[in-house]
């Protein structure tokens, strides 16, 4: 039957193999998460299983990594077999950052780094510009840069300009949960940009909005705080890696075109169709 | 089971901080022959107890933490205020055990803190919450706290309570005194079953206990610690009644007034084993946070900073281990006075059980 041509296994698999390709590294999970703010490294562990997550970004800026007295829970996480993409969380300069990053780099034995610049204390919204400088030297210095950026297609081109080949843009402020903001800036970028792997990172903070993010055609959503602040954080994550998956293989299926009126899909069968258009305004 | 005086069945602890001293007084009130070891000076404590505020708040945590240390918190509730009694009758000085409730309180911009604190709450306890939790609007909470003139809501946690640790822990060394404890200051120890081992050699008990927190980090694996600053400011134009904490979407802050215009504004919670003091950043976080508090504190003096790692486990659950000879107790993590009185009744009963089955 042609049904059997388009069953469910035929497109997960469909799916499965288009692999999210960043800096030439592949992976099958399209939901990177972060390692902060958990009630306990334990329960952080199994989140991270329960997402599914390839790729967990942590945070080194407060442990005073030059005496490596965080070692204990970098173990810890290190064990979870992910790669790792340390942050330059909490970091106002480009300078500050730079010196974190080898620090990362030498601790975590990798080069990939999610760039953090931070321009305002409220709302940790990214600094363009000192975005921007670092990138441009951490490029240099040989770093895959994976830079938290706001959705400015300007800011974001200049980003690839100086060498970045994956870009991630706030949905929201980071912690807000109020998931995609500004949803013209976004399909703006997925459009001007579509060869770019781009990620929504930060404010998203229900699975709802992660499935958006994904039917909006973006490659892969990170969060942190939405899973590990839910009341049962391992459950919220398997929620999110199913909402991941749906949105990505919605996107992948071709979502219908939303139309101007309800209407029924198959006609009333009892009316001539002239007249349905006008049933409405006949029953008011 | 009466332990008869002829054959005081002897007791080591290692480790003299907060569960160390109470297990320490409450066994050598059973009769046993107790040996307290600690590896720094007994007066001047160094470890997270001394550190530590003394909130004993089971509500408050059980938002960050399993269901369970909610259960221990509240058996350690209805311990306290009997326990601090007995100890200040036997030594002649106060405590400072306050049962008078704890506030919760967010800026409007941040009210949504609020409402997250109760739903989490309301999960977690899975239980009518308004017995416990009272939702305050700003004049009902200036009625408790007059001086909490910035916030128009609040929450009321009206089972919580406090004590003041910097008089709790030397009470408590001069109640051990009393009781003729024998008390190895600067003798830093190893445990196993029966035996405490030291630089000058071995010794051996009917029961020795391990409550050295992070110096029993090579015994108990996942043992990690967490640091926490803390500073404590003094000022007598701002006076709170009981610990007020400040709900913001990224820092925590608490602040426990003690006497003399004291207040312990804490505390910072850093994965992490650094022990050096506390950071330029974390002071700026608890000074702002108790500045939007109150703004008169702002010409409140910082008399001191305080700087510690918490014993804690990967679960951040307490550690108890008992096999012969031996029992551990340890990861008290953020929950020290909230927990200690319980985990000690266990432990006792723990030890009172193995003596007995040995004689």
């Amino acid at each position: 039957m042609w049904w059997r041509r388009w069953s469910v296994d035929d497109s997960k698999r469909l799916i499965m193999n288009e692999q999210l390709n960043l800096y030439g590294k592949n992976f099958n999970s399209r939901l990177l998460v972060g390692t902060a703010l958990y009630p306990s490294p334990a329960i952080m562990r199994e989140s991270v299983e329960a997402s599914g997550a390839e790729i967990i970004t942590l945070s080194l800026r407060r442990q005073s990594p030059e005496q490596q007295q965080g070692k204990m829970i970098w173990d810890y996480i290190r064990e979870s077999g992910c790669q790792l993409l340390p942050n330059t969380a909490g970091c106002r300069t480009p300078r500050e950052v730079i010196a974190l990053a080898e620090m990362s780099r030498e601790i975590f034995q990798t080069d990939w780094l999610k760039l953090e610049v931070i321009g305002d204390d409220y709302n940790l919204q990214p600094d363009p510009y000192g975005l921007i400088e670092a990138a441009r030297e951490l490029v240099k210095r040989g770093f895959k840069v994976l830079p938290y950026c706001t959705d400015d297609l300007v800011v974001c081109r200049r980003l690839l300009d100086v060498g970045c080949e994956v870009l991630m843009p706030w949905g929201a402020p980071i912690g807000t949960g109020q998931g995609l903001l500004n949803k013209y800036n976004l399909q703006t970028l997925r459009e001007r940009l579509p060869d770019v792997p781009l990620i929504i990172d930060a404010g998203i903070g229900a699975p709802s909005q992660a499935a958006e993010a994904m039917e909006m055609g973006f490659d892969a959503v990170l969060l942190n705080t939405a899973i590990a602040k839910a009341q049962n954080p391992v459950v919220m994550a398997q929620s999110f890696r199913l909402a991941v998956e749906a949105g990505r293989s919605a996107h992948a299926a071709g979502l219908m075109v939303k139309r101007q009126t309800a209407s029924p899909s198959t006609p009333t069968l009892d009316m001539p169709f002239w007249q349905q258009s006008s049933s409405k305004a006949l029953q008011d | 089971m009466p332990v008869t005086s002829e054959i005081k069945p002897s007791v080591a602890i290692a480790g003299g901080g907060l569960i160390g001293r109470l297990l320490a007084w409450r066994l050598s009130l059973q009769q046993f022959d107790v040996t307290l070891y600690e590896a720094g000076d007994l007066s001047t404590p160094g470890g997270a107890c001394w550190a530590a505020a003394g909130m004993i708040s089971p509500l408050s945590e059980l938002v960050h933490s399993e269901a369970e240390i909610y259960r221990l918190g509240v058996q350690s509730l209805a311990l306290w205020p009997s326990w601090a009694e007995q100890l200040e009758q036997q030594s002649g000085r106060q405590v400072q055990f306050r049962h008078a409730g704890s506030l919760l309180v967010a800026h409007a911009q941040d009210k949504s803190e609020l409402l997250q604190f109760q739903r989490e709450l309301q999960g977690k306890l899975n239980d009518d919450i308004s017995a416990h939790v009272q939702a305050l609007d700003g004049e009902q909470l200036r009625q408790l706290e007059p001086a909490l003139e910035n916030f128009e809501q609040g929450l009321y946690l009206r089972d919580e309570g406090d004590i003041n640790n910097r008089r709790l822990l030397p009470v408590l060394l001069s109640v051990l005194r009393q009781q003729d404890v024998a008390l190895r200051e600067r003798t830093p120890v190893s445990c196993s079953g029966y035996q405490v081992e030291h630089q000058e050699g071995r010794v051996r008990f009917d029961c020795v206990i391990d409550c050295r927190g992070l110096g029993a980090q090579q015994q108990i694996q996942g043992l990690r610690g967490v640091r926490g600053e803390v500073l404590v400011v003094q000022t007598r134009e701002v006076e709170l009644q009981r610990p007020v904490r400040l709900l913001h979407p990224r820092y925590k802050l608490y602040a426990v007034p003690r006497p003399d215009g004291r207040t312990v504004i804490g505390a910072t919670e850093i994965e992490s084993e650094d022990m050096s003091p506390i950071s330029v950043r974390s002071t700026m976080e608890l000074s702002s946070a108790l500045y939007s508090l109150h703004p008169a504190f702002a010409e409140a003096r910082i008399v001191e900073t305080r700087v510690h790692c918490r014993p804690a486990t990967m679960d951040n659950m307490p550690y108890i281990h008992s096999e012969p000879g031996l029992v551990r107790v340890n990861g008290l993590h953020r929950h020290g006075y909230l927990l200690a009185p319980a985990l000690a009744e266990k432990v006792e009963k723990l030890v009172t059980k193995q003596v007995l089955q040995v004689a």
